[in-house]
């Protein structure tokens, strides 16, 4: 199967961790489900360019990580990823995001009052558009 | 993990009729792409030739497999190896495609006359033609059908791609991968093609001056480096190890050749410094870079983790 995964080799993020989070992040999120038989090795470097041995890495620390599991002889299955777990990543992505929001802020010397209003301002338009997208 | 070694060169040197080469020293783990890269001359094809023993080392050892041989390489070896030279067999210019793969076959237990077959087709190798009367690329084709047909366990090309047209070169990537994919199969190329190392190779060799300059992991490499544009006043960029260029770039903006960039950025952001774009290197580049000796020693004969 064909796994969404885009490398920027401009990145100063090294291609293991680029390929690492992103493959991470698709299967927490569920758009690749639990039981789904990944790429052989060989098969999945191909397909990005890159070499076995960072595609084996990713491999095996996701598999330490508890996210994939390998059968011998059959090749590498996402496993069940726990609940939890999921709600804590869903957290960890989240909070990621505003903390970079809140960093863009501090550095054009934003003040809190500024920050705030603007991000509830933000929260409205897009949860009420969503609402009324859902609605029609 | 301790991995098999397809080859193994310890100490190598032989004193040609042009220059010297050596020491070389190099191992070869077996299942992976090995590219061999550098300038003409440089003894990318000499290293092809100790391997298959057509060229006999003054002094050093090689295994294959684990197994050593002294003076002639043993039949049972050779007939796991499959060669494609960068100047095609003269004996062959008068056969057919047929003819030739029938003398082949003898040599080669595990030769698999339907695989050649298809490549054949795939390739559009015409069948009736004498090897000579071919085109260059035709002829190419033909040497790498000929080549996977023994099945080999180690695939040696000299400058596979040469004479190829895009879409042949494009079937013959396809076809090594699908080889990979199949079985365990080692394979060394070299090549000046960079789309190739890109596309194949797990490892790259530099070869230099008739010496190995080691052996690095592709994706390590090719991100050891990066070009950073940057603004500011040249005096935050002064004293951080991982610059080991400056240009000027505009009033206040700075062009430089970096290493750790992940780090450095830490660093620089620290410094009030902001960092307009970063880009990743050429592999001309970074062979450049490499040749003038500016690799970190430590990444460089690191194999199978970092």
């Amino acid at each position: 199967m064909w796994i969404p995964i885009q490398i920027n080799e401009n990145s100063a993020e090294p291609l293991y961790h680029q390929i690492k989070t992103q493959l991470r992040s698709l299967i927490v999120s569920e758009q690749i489900e639990e039981g789904t038989l990944l790429p052989s090795i060989r098969e999945f470097a191909g397909s990005l360019n890159c070499s076995v041995i960072t595609i084996r890495r990713v491999y095996q620390d996701l598999e330490n990580e508890g996210f994939l599991r390998t059968r011998q002889g059959t090749g590498t299955f996402v496993a069940k990823v726990d609940q939890g777990e999921r709600s804590e990543y869903r957290r960890t992505v989240v909070q990621e995001a505003v903390e970079a929001a809140v960093d863009a802020g501090l550095a054009v010397q934003y003040g809190e009052d500024e920050l705030k209003e603007l991000f509830l301002q933000i929260l409205k338009k897009k949860y009420h558009s969503n609402q009324k997208e859902a609605d029609s | 993990m301790i991995e098999a070694l397809a080859v193994q060169m310890n100490g190598i040197r032989k004193s040609g009729r042009r220059k010297p080469i050596g020491p070389l020293n190099l191992e070869i783990p077996s299942g992976y792409v090995v590219a061999l890269v550098g300038p003409n001359g440089s003894g990318k094809s000499t290293i092809m030739n100790l391997i298959l023993q057509t060229l006999h080392p003054d002094e050093g050892e090689l295994s294959w497999f684990g197994k050593s041989a002294p003076g002639v390489l043993p039949t049972e070896l050779r007939q796991l190896i499959g060669y494609v030279p960068e100047v095609p067999l003269y004996e062959e210019n008068y056969k057919t495609p047929e003819e030739a793969a029938a003398f082949r076959a003898r040599w080669y237990p595990r030769w698999d006359q339907q695989r050649l077959e298809e490549l054949l087709r795939r390739f559009e190798v015409p069948e009736k033609v004498k090897l000579n009367k071919m085109s260059k690329g035709e002829r190419r084709k033909f040497e790498i059908a000929a080549a996977l047909a023994c099945r080999p366990k180690l695939l040696l090309l000299d400058e596979p791609s040469s004479g190829l047209d895009p879409f042949a070169w494009k079937h013959m990537i396809d076809v090594l991968r699908s080889c990979l994919e199949e079985e365990e199969i080692t394979i060394v190329l070299s090549t000046h093609i960079v789309d190739e190392v890109k596309r194949l190779a797990d490892y790259i060799v530099l070869v230099h001056q008739g010496e190995v300059k080691g052996m690095v992991e592709k994706d390590v490499l090719m991100g050891n480096w990066k070009e950073l544009w940057v603004r500011t006043d040249r005096a935050q960029l002064e004293g951080l190890p991982d610059i080991l260029e400056i240009h000027e770039d505009g009033p206040s903006n700075w062009r430089l050749l970096v290493q750790n960039l992940a780090e450095l950025e830490d660093i620089l952001v620290n410094r009030g410094v902001s960092i307009l774009k970063s880009r990743g290197l050429e592999l001309e580049d970074i062979l450049t870079l490499w040749m003038k000796g500016e690799l970190p020693e430590e990444i460089k004969w690191k194999r199978g983790e970092y």
